[in-house]
């Protein structure tokens, strides 16, 4: 008897502090309280005094290829302190975390100096960014592209810098439109739906079109849509994304889905990476929409006899491209102005950040950016329309939650009993409320 | 030999309590010397377990901005967003399914293999070296290699189940509204067997060979002495291996989230996941919230296991 009670005891308090341990590291790893980002602690504002000068900046920079990313920033890291005396410490961080890790930066109120991030708003309306008028050479700022310069400009001020950019096309497999007997790609959505169609009903798995909208970047695939029919998130100031067009363009992508059926199975919980990209890689999809890292994917697979087209329009009008900067940002920390300056001058000298672009895979985002790579025919498709691309409002940081509502809410629009109107009624909603 | 029979397994560990109470008190040293032994012990545990507990509690109760900038008191606000959350009950009733799902299967195929593994066959090591190993490979590779196996196009096992004209047309195991909480199950209870079934192992090492003896001599048949001699003394383990896989699975995040990251908003999520995604993935972006939500998850565990504990320790009393 007495045996059992002692028992009971020392595993009621293991249990508990089993599961307080378990339980707290769960915390620890998911949200808040963790301690881990105090690894960054090498940023040292060394500037106890008033206006000290750092002695190093630290940059937090997301992993766009295994290859080139940190070699890339590791090479620049020397460059910069050859040049300026200051150390620049590299943190090359995995898209699927940088965001955690920058909020927990933050949270421990020591974020990087500069962070490279796919947006920017909420910080600067938080008040946490230097502007271009504090860290930017106007001669750099005059070279950014408009679009982006229009993009990164939140409340009249440049704070987000771009840093690359990427621009989406229609990819199609030109041995599945041949065995379809489809001789050029659609220029209309009727044309687009036809040759869909024609492509699924080639059977042995093959889908007409891989549609990711899925978590992932379902945002990045409606917005080329909702372009190509002439609507957009938002239109003078104010959020249009449950306007007449833009429920038209989701019902015709359902259609694709549920009536056509001419898509992958289950194309609202498709994520584009390991879904839809894939299944063209394996030559199982006649069309996706794709952006050049797909294409040097693909010339290096060499399994897809492939080509790329502007996207169609719904009435056969001008093709409209989208397109997705991401952003340098810096934060304000005590005597490191100087040195975020200098890391900007160096990044857009046109040997760095054109180098970068290039190995990456992506696309310039200055004038001078433009006219180097023009001679690069693979990149024609994209550099034309370049300038005059539509991008998602990353400006209003409204969007930064949109987006999210969009990845997590997007999909169940295209499913079976799926509402198209609905989904966009809700979206908006929730965008006016964000802002 | 009697008395090793009836001595309880657990007892060694029992023993030192008793003796020290009865020891006379003898002038020690200081108390300060005491804590200067426990002080090690004493750092880890308010480093690794008090100084998180109290930032999670004190960021549950914080404001925060989209970018994670405090930007002050929420009161209780964040709780309260948290309990009138849309999807909370959704979330609940799934983490549920899937705790007692993952526990019951693993406890049931846990004993089946301890059983195997018991018995002495040629390659015996070999087989146990194997069931090893799933325990030992990292959780995220595992759930990875399953979202590969279970894919609707590349997957194997759809080829397989084709092939064997069990199915007529592939399964989408990981998208289907049906399908992905059996699928996290399985996978779920694939990783909690072997840790299971070497405690039952264990266990089973401990049942001393005569009361087999002796059953065998009063003429009980195989199912009668499993029934009412190897299970009722396997109870310390099962009790082991029952709270452990109750907090193990409850706070696996990798199997729930990595097959379940294609699927959009919080159907099919647990209570562990929707806490990361309400911090970092979905539309509320909010880290005083996910605080709340991981503030309700340590009661809820430390909730159940007491609750659990308490069922347990009565049932030993009546018997």
């Amino acid at each position: 008897m007495e045996r059992r009670v002692v028992v009971r005891h020392t595993g009621l308090a293991g249990g508990v502090a089993l599961a307080l341990v378990l339980a707290a590291c769960g915390g620890g790893t998911g949200a808040s309280s963790s301690s881990s980002g105090s690894g960054g602690g090498a940023s040292s504002s060394s500037g106890s005094g008033g206006g000290g000068k750092v002695s190093s900046i630290t940059l937090m920079a997301a992993e766009y290829s295994k290859d080139h990313t940190a070699a890339f920033w590791n090479d620049f890291a020397q460059k910069y302190q050859a040049k300026t005396g200051i150390k620049l410490n590299v943190q090359v961080v995995s898209w699927d975390d940088i965001d955690q890790q920058a909020s927990t930066a933050i949270q421990n109120s020591n974020p990087p100096d500069i962070l490279n991030l796919n947006a920017y708003a909420s910080y600067a309306k938080d008040g946490l960014l230097y502007s271009s008028d504090e860290v930017l050479d106007p001669a750099v700022k005059s070279d950014v592209l408009d679009a982006f310069v229009k993009s990164g400009t939140y409340q009249g001020k440049l704070y987000g810098m771009p840093d690359l950019s990427s621009a989406r096309a229609l990819f199609y497999n030109k041995t599945l439109f041949q065995q379809a007997g489809i001789s050029a790609p659609p220029k209309t959505w009727d044309e687009f739906e036809a040759d869909a169609k024609k492509v699924s009903a080639l059977g042995k798995g093959t889908v007409g079109y891989a549609m990711p909208l899925g978590p992932e970047e379902a945002q990045a695939e409606f917005s080329i849509w909702l372009f190509n029919n002439g609507g957009n998130w938002k239109t003078d100031g104010k959020w249009t994304i449950n306007s007449d067009k833009n429920v038209q363009t989701l019902t015709f992508l359902k259609k694709l889905a549920v009536t056509d059926k001419v898509t992958e199975n289950n194309p609202g919980k498709t994520n584009r990476t390991d879904g839809a990209f894939a299944l063209f890689s394996s030559g199982k999809a006649g069309m996706v929409v794709g952006f050049s890292p797909l294409q040097g994917q693909l010339d290096k697979d060499k399994k897809v006899d492939y080509g790329i087209a502007p996207m169609p329009t719904s009435d056969g009008s001008t093709p409209q491209t989208y397109g997705v900067t991401d952003y340098l940002m810096a934060f304000k920390k005590n005597g490191n102005q100087d040195a975020v300056k200098a890391f900007y001058q160096l990044y857009y000298q046109p040997d760095e950040v054109n180098t970068f672009i290039k190995a990456e895979g992506f696309l310039p985002v200055t004038k001078s950016g433009v006219q180097t790579f023009a001679s690069e025919a693979s990149l024609k498709v994209y550099l034309d329309t370049l300038p005059q691309t539509h991008l998602t409002p990353t400006d209003d940081p409204a969007w930064d939650k949109v987006k999210l509502a969009v990845q997590q809410g997007i999909g169940a629009a295209v499913g079976p009993s799926g509402d198209p109107k609905k989904v966009l009624d809700g979206l908006q909603q929730q965008a006016e409320a964000g802002s | 030999m009697p008395e090793a029979t009836t001595a309880p397994p657990s007892g060694s560990a029992v023993q030192p309590v008793r003796a020290t109470s009865r020891r006379p008190r003898r002038p020690g040293p200081p108390g300060w010397v005491a804590l200067l032994w426990l002080g090690p012990a004493l750092a880890l545990i308010l480093a690794v377990v008090v100084y998180p507990a109290v930032a999670l509690v004190r960021a549950s109760l914080a404001r925060y901005s989209i970018t994670g900038l405090r930007t002050g008191s929420a009161g209780f606000g964040d709780y309260r967003r948290v309990l009138h959350h849309p999807d909370l009950g959704r979330v609940l009733s799934n983490t549920a399914i899937w705790v007692v799902g993952v526990l019951v299967l693993t406890i049931l195929a846990g004993l089946a293999v301890a059983q195997l593994l018991s018995k002495d066959f040629w390659g015996r090591r070999l087989v146990r070296w194997a069931v090893i190993v799933p325990w030992a490979a990292s959780l995220v590779i595992t759930a990875r290699l399953f979202t590969l196996l279970l894919d609707y196009y590349h997957g194997v096992v759809n080829e397989i189940l084709l092939d064997l004209h069990v199915i007529s047309s592939p399964v989408d195991f990981l998208g289907s509204d049906s399908w992905i909480l059996p699928s996290m199950i399985a996978v779920g209870v694939f990783v909690s067997v072997p840790f299971t079934a070497y405690v039952f192992l264990a266990g089973l090492n401990s049942i001393p060979g005569d009361v087999y003896e002796a059953a065998r001599m009063d003429g009980a048949t195989g199912w009668q002495t499993y029934v009412r001699i190897t299970l009722p003394l396997l109870r310390p383990a099962l009790l082991v291996a029952t709270v452990l896989n109750i907090i193990y699975v409850f706070n696996s995040f990798p199997i729930v989230y990595t097959l379940n990251d294609r699927n959009p908003g919080f159907g099919h999520d647990t209570s562990i996941t929707f806490m990361y995604k309400l911090a970092f993935k979905s539309s509320e972006h909010d880290v005083g919230m996910s605080a709340a939500a991981g503030v309700g998850n340590v009661l809820l565990i430390l909730v159940v296991v007491a609750v659990y504990l308490r069922f347990v320790a009565r049932d030993e009393v009546e018997d």
